[in-house]
């Protein structure tokens, strides 16, 4: 037990002060913020740079509905006539002139963006949008439709999805919440074990092409070393991810404060500046996301959460002491390959199924089965249980995730045994099946 | 000390150790020669406990081979390696640490280690600055570190240059009468006259050969001895006493190896030919471990 400790002290020290760890550590937040900003950055400039001030110039008595401004296209209707307006354009501040010239409703043509630049295709189709829209508006005026019922034809709809609990209560959850969920640990998950399962994989190969390994078996069993890489790159690796976690959520609010603040003023500026329309769409899509809001309240939280971290760490050590077996099975890195195959299709496999098969029907047998398989399960699971999952299942699934990992463990420190010690030679499956009855 | 009774080892395709027994005494050095792939790294993985042998049994000092021996037991293996992108004195420790050593102690032992072989400055370089034969030195020191009873060592000298060589060949020395057990594995003939008591020799799979060095020496001796004189004589007449294998002339001297019939002494040569000839020199032919080992490893194939 006190050679696994250091062990592990080691693994986790000599990759904790490994230069090419902390410059990861420091810069992926810089790089996740930077995305974001640039993300946040670019939708704003996105809306500032593209707002367009347009003089238009209506010819037409029948159109009587007038354009609406929006947040990137502002419309100012003028009584300057086209010919002294188109003269006069580079003395004002509007960018196009939209003539509209008199055309019967029914055929609509003639109709002019004039400019010293020529419109972009996003522009002109914005504005043809907005004239569709108008003359719809005003023909179904005409037809005797008032405002106010014009107004009623908007319509946003939020479906709230109850389950009925065992005593006919129902039960607050959303599918969309469920889903972000299963998403954000699944992607987690599927990193982790990439990540630093691989790490393990390295780890071994490495001891093996140093020769160092030799020297290390003559003092502690295999058994010790592999659960010492293990656990030790596991810690590596939750350092690094709490350490993402708090540095990006760091940097990301400091970046907000300081560069999206003003930012966001002339963007509530835009936003006074457009008109209704923009303001409804806002409101029509804060819908949805109060519900998700709401329905993540209601999710036992504390326990997925436990659940989480307990399939989380499971799912990493069954998947590294796979990639150990892997490790010790090969003699360099390009020869993994083969190998990384059988291994990684399960996880992707899962990934996959997990997102379309369980999320769609996720009380039926595959999501059970999947959520089963310790192979499947970190993922599978995850995904069923925002939706509700019995706990005889999820002890079983729990179970055989330990059980699993267990047995691999044996089994890979056999097989670790074997070819930890074979250089140059292929290891024959005989040779492992019969690495696999010895007894120490 | 270790007793070594039996052992058979098989791999897949092929018998690495058939029926090997030896003896290892306290605090002796025995040289373990044989060939490539003879089977010597296979038989020292079953007595450090990395493989184990189908069948046979190793004992230490009268106990059957278990977990506690591995403490006691210091081993230089052939393919040896650092890990690469550690500092030196960090690895030392861990290995040390790994034998059971406290921190602390370790410590101690390793300072005074890396004083006598001149190596402090090494303290907080990493492994692939440093040259192979510094690397080796830096392996020795790991090796010998817990002050092991018994220290086996695969090809200790191979990679390094001969001050070096000369520097470890002294601490193994030193070592030794300090009590240590050595089992040291080679191909290089003349370190094993130079450090062994007892050797065995495996050849495919087997034991071919063992006992002290001066034994197997002796029993290979075979009468023959080089003798050089000033004068004209033909060793030719002298056939009743001895059989002429070389001849040659240099620098008006005459040098002939010569084997003696049996039954006739060094003395009867001397008689034939002191009447004719001014004898300068005569020596017995006494075989090198080199000869030995490639006349016994021909032999056998």
């Amino acid at each position: 037990m006190n050679k696994i400790l250091l062990i592990i002290e080691r693994e986790y020290l000599s990759r904790v002060k490994k230069k090419s760890f902390i410059i990861m550590t420091l810069l992926a937040p810089i790089i996740i913020a930077g995305f974001y900003g640039l993300i946040i950055y670019f939708s704003i400039q996105g809306v500032n740079g593209t707002f367009t001030k347009i003089a238009v110039v209506n010819e037409n008595k029948t159109l009587t509905e007038k354009l609406v401004p929006t947040k990137n296209t502002g419309y100012v209707y003028v009584n300057t006539p086209l010919t002294q307006l188109k003269s006069s354009l580079k003395k004002t501040n509007y960018d196009y002139i939209l003539y509209i010239p008199d055309f019967k409703l029914d055929n609509p043509t003639g109709i002019q963006v004039l400019g010293s630049k020529q419109a972009g295709l996003s522009l002109s189709s914005r504005i043809s949008d907005d004239i569709e829209e108008l003359i719809r508006n005003q023909k179904l005026k005409q037809s005797g439709i008032s405002q106010a019922d014009l107004e009623k034809l908007k319509s946003s709809v939020d479906i709230s999805v109850k389950k009925i609990g065992e005593g006919g209560t129902d039960e607050d959850s959303s599918a969309g919440a469920s889903t972000i969920i299963a998403y954000v640990a699944g992607i987690l998950m599927f990193m982790f074990i990439m990540l630093y399962g691989i790490q393990v994989m390295r780890g071994v190969i490495e001891e093996k092409t140093s020769r160092i390994i030799e020297v290390i078996i003559s003092s502690v069993k295999p058994f010790q070393l592999m659960m010492g890489k293990i656990i030790g790159i596991a810690l590596v690796g939750l350092t690094q991810f709490i350490l993402w976690i708090l540095l990006t959520t760091t940097i990301s609010a400091v970046a907000v404060k300081v560069f999206v603040s003003e930012k966001d003023l002339k963007q509530n500026e835009m936003v006074q500046v457009g008109a209704k329309k923009a303001s409804q769409v806002a409101s029509s899509t804060s819908g949805p996301m109060a519900g998700i809001q709401k329905s993540l309240t209601n999710l036992p939280v504390g326990k997925i959460v436990v659940v989480f971290l307990f399939f989380f760490i499971g799912g990493y050590l069954f998947y590294s002491a796979l990639y150990a077996a892997i490790g010790s099975a090969v003699d360099s890195e390009t020869e993994t390959q083969q190998f990384m195959m059988p291994v990684m299709m399960p996880l992707f496999l899962g990934y996959a199924l997990s997102l379309s098969v369980v999320t769609n029907d996720p009380y039926g047998n595959i999501a059970f089965w999947l959520s089963m398989i310790p192979f499947t399960s970190p993922i599978a699971m995850m995904v069923r249980l925002p939706y509700g999952v019995p706990d005889w299942q999820l002890a079983l699934s729990m179970g055989l995730l330990v059980v699993g990992f267990i047995g691999t463990v044996w089994v890979a420190s056999k097989i670790y045994r074997v070819g930890i010690l074979m250089y140059g030679k292929k290891t024959s499956l005989k040779e492992m099946v019969k690495w696999f009855t010895y007894k120490n | 000390m270790l007793s070594v009774k039996n052992i058979v080892k098989q791999y897949a395709n092929h018998r690495a150790l058939n029926d090997v027994s030896l003896e290892v005494e306290r605090g002796k050095i025995f040289g373990l020669l044989g060939p490539n792939g003879a089977g010597k790294t296979s038989l020292i993985r079953i007595i450090t406990q990395i493989t184990a042998p189908d069948s046979g049994e190793v004992t230490i000092n009268g106990q059957r081979l278990n977990v506690d021996h591995i403490s006691q037991i210091g081993y230089l293996p052939e393919e040896r390696g650092l890990y690469k992108k550690m500092e030196i004195g960090e690895q030392v420790m861990y290995l040390a640490r790994l034998k059971g050593l406290s921190s602390q102690e370790a410590t101690k032992r390793l300072k005074y280690w890396f004083e006598k072989l001149e190596m402090q400055t090494w303290w907080n370089k990493k492994v692939e600055d440093l040259s192979k034969g510094m690397q080796q030195k830096v392996q020795f020191v790991a090796t010998v570190l817990h002050k092991p009873e018994l220290i086996i060592l695969d090809e200790p000298f191979s990679g390094f240059d001969p001050v070096n060589a000369d520097i470890i060949k002294n601490e193994i020395l030193e070592l030794n009468k300090q009590g240590a057990t050595f089992i040291f594995s080679t191909h290089r003939m003349e370190s094993v006259e130079e450090l062994c008591d007892n050797i065995a020799l495996i050849h495919k799979s087997k034991k071919i050969l063992d006992g002290s060095v001066t034994d197997i020496k002796s029993t290979y001796r075979n009468n023959t001895y080089w003798l050089e004189y000033d004068g004209e004589y033909d060793p030719g007449n002298a056939t009743s006493i001895f059989d002429v294998l070389e001849l040659k002339k240099v620098l008006g001297k005459t040098i002939i190896k010569v084997q003696l019939r049996p039954q006739q002494t060094a003395n009867q040569v001397l008689m034939a030919l002191l009447p004719h000839v001014a004898i300068t020199r005569l020596d017995e032919v006494i075989p090198t471990m080199n000869d030995i080992f490639i006349d016994k490893v021909k032999n056998v194939s």
